[in-house]
C-alpha cells in the first residue's frame, strides 16, 4: 500500500483506522486509543507517526499490542527529493540574510556619520564618502531583501506575522527613500548647494534611513532570538 | 474572549510556533552532526536519541501551526 491509499484509512465514517510507523503499516482501528481513528486529540489515522514517538509517553513496542494488526510495509513511491529541504539545508550552511544585512547596516550608518561630519566641517571629502556609502548601501538592500525573502519561504512557509509584515514594509519604504536619496544628489551638487527645502528632504532623508534600517534589524532579532 | 483578542491570540501564538520550527532544525542537524562525529557508541546513541527528540519537536510544532493556522482562517471566514 502507498503512503496516499494508506490516508484513506482515517478510522471516520466506518473506515478503518491505519497509521504508518518506520515504514510499516499498522491497522490500530480496535485501539481505544485511537477512537473514531483520533488519538490523543492530537494524531489522525492515515498519516505517518514516525517522527512523533519521540514526544510520546509510550515507546513502538505498543504496537505489538495484540489489538493493533500489522498491515504490511509502505510501498514506498519513489520519494523525490525534496527540494525544499536541500535548500534549506544550504540556507543554514551559508546563512546569506543575516550575513548580507551587515552591509547596508554598516554602510548607511557610515554614510550618515561622513554626512554628519561634512555638516560640521564642510569638508567636501566626507560629503564624497557620504554619497558613495548611499550607492553601496543602497545597492546592498536588494541581495539583503532577496536573500530575505529567500530565508522567508524556506524556513517559515511564507507565513505573515507582524514582524514579517514590518520587515517587509519597511524594507520598502528604505528602498524608495534611498533610490530618492541618490536621484536627488546625482542631480543636484552637495547638500549646501541644493536649496533649503532640497537639502532639508536629502539630509533628513538620509538620517530618516537609520531609525528605519535598526526597526528593520530590530525585527530580525526577534525571529533570531523570540522572546 | 472576544472574536478580535481570540485573532490577536492566535497570530501570537503562530508566530511563537513559526520561530520556534527552524531552531528545531537547527538542533537536529547538530546532534546528527554529533552523532556522526562521534567516536564511542554510547555518545553516538545519545546524540541520536537527542536528534529523534528534536525531530520529534519539529514534527509536533509543524502540527500545532497548521492547527493554528487552521483556527484562523477559520475566525477569518466567519468575519
Amino acid at each position: 500500500m502507498k503512503r496516499s491509499e494508506v490516508k484513506e484509512y482515517n478510522g471516520q465514517n466506518g473506515k478503518p483506522a491505519y497509521i504508518i510507523f518506520d515504514n510499516k503499516i499498522y491497522d490500530v482501528t480496535d485501539s481505544k486509543l485511537w477512537k473514531d481513528g483520533v488519538h490523543m486529540n492530537r494524531h489522525k489515522a492515515g498519516e505517518d507517526m514516525t517522527d512523533f514517538i519521540s514526544m510520546a509517553p509510550h515507546g513502538e513496542s505498543l504496537l505489538e499490542r495484540d489489538n493493533i494488526k500489522f498491515i504490511g510495509n509502505l510501498e514506498e513511491e519513489k520519494q523525490k527529493e525534496d527540494k525544499k529541504s536541500k535548500y534549506r539545508r544550504l540556507y543554514g550552511k551559508f546563512h546569506p540574510h543575516p550575513m548580507f544585512i551587515h552591509f547596508p547596516m554598516g554602510i548607511l550608518y557610515f554614510g550618515a556619520f561622513m554626512l554628519l561630519l561634512y555638516l560640521f566641517t564642510g569638508n567636501i571629502s566626507f560629503e564624497s564618502a557620504s554619497y558613495y556609502a548611499l550607492i553601496v548601501g543602497t545597492i546592498s538592500i536588494f541581495p539583503t531583501v532577496l536573500s530575505g525573502f529567500i530565508s522567508w519561504w524556506l524556513n517559515y512557509e511564507m507565513t505573515m506575522t507582524n514582524v514579517f509584515k514590518n520587515k517587509i514594509v519597511f524594507s520598502a519604504i528604505l528602498i524608495v527613500i534611498s533610490l530618492i536619496l541618490i536621484i536627488i544628489r546625482s542631480n543636484y551638487l552637495p547638500p549646501h548647494s541644493m536649496n533649503y527645502i532640497l537639502e532639508v528632504i536629502y539630509v533628513g532623508g538620509y538620517f530618516l534611513c537609520l531609525p528605519i534600517l535598526s526597526f528593520i534589524a530590530f525585527n530580525g532579532g526577534k525571529i533570531t532570538w523570540p522572546s | 474572549m472576544d472574536k478580535k483578542q481570540k485573532k490577536k491570540s492566535l497570530e501570537e501564538m503562530i508566530e511563537v510556533v513559526l520561530f520556534r520550527i527552524p531552531k528545531e532544525i537547527e538542533a537536529m542537524r547538530f546532534y546528527k552532526s554529533a552523532a556522526e562525529k562521534a567516536t564511542d557508541e554510547a555518545a553516538k546513541e545519545l546524540f541520536e536519541n537527542l536528534a529523534a527528540q528534536e525531530k520529534g519537536h519539529e514534527a509536533e510544532l509543524r502540527r500545532i501551526l497548521n492547527d493554528l493556522k487552521n483556527q484562523l482562517n477559520e475566525l477569518k471566514k466567519e468575519e
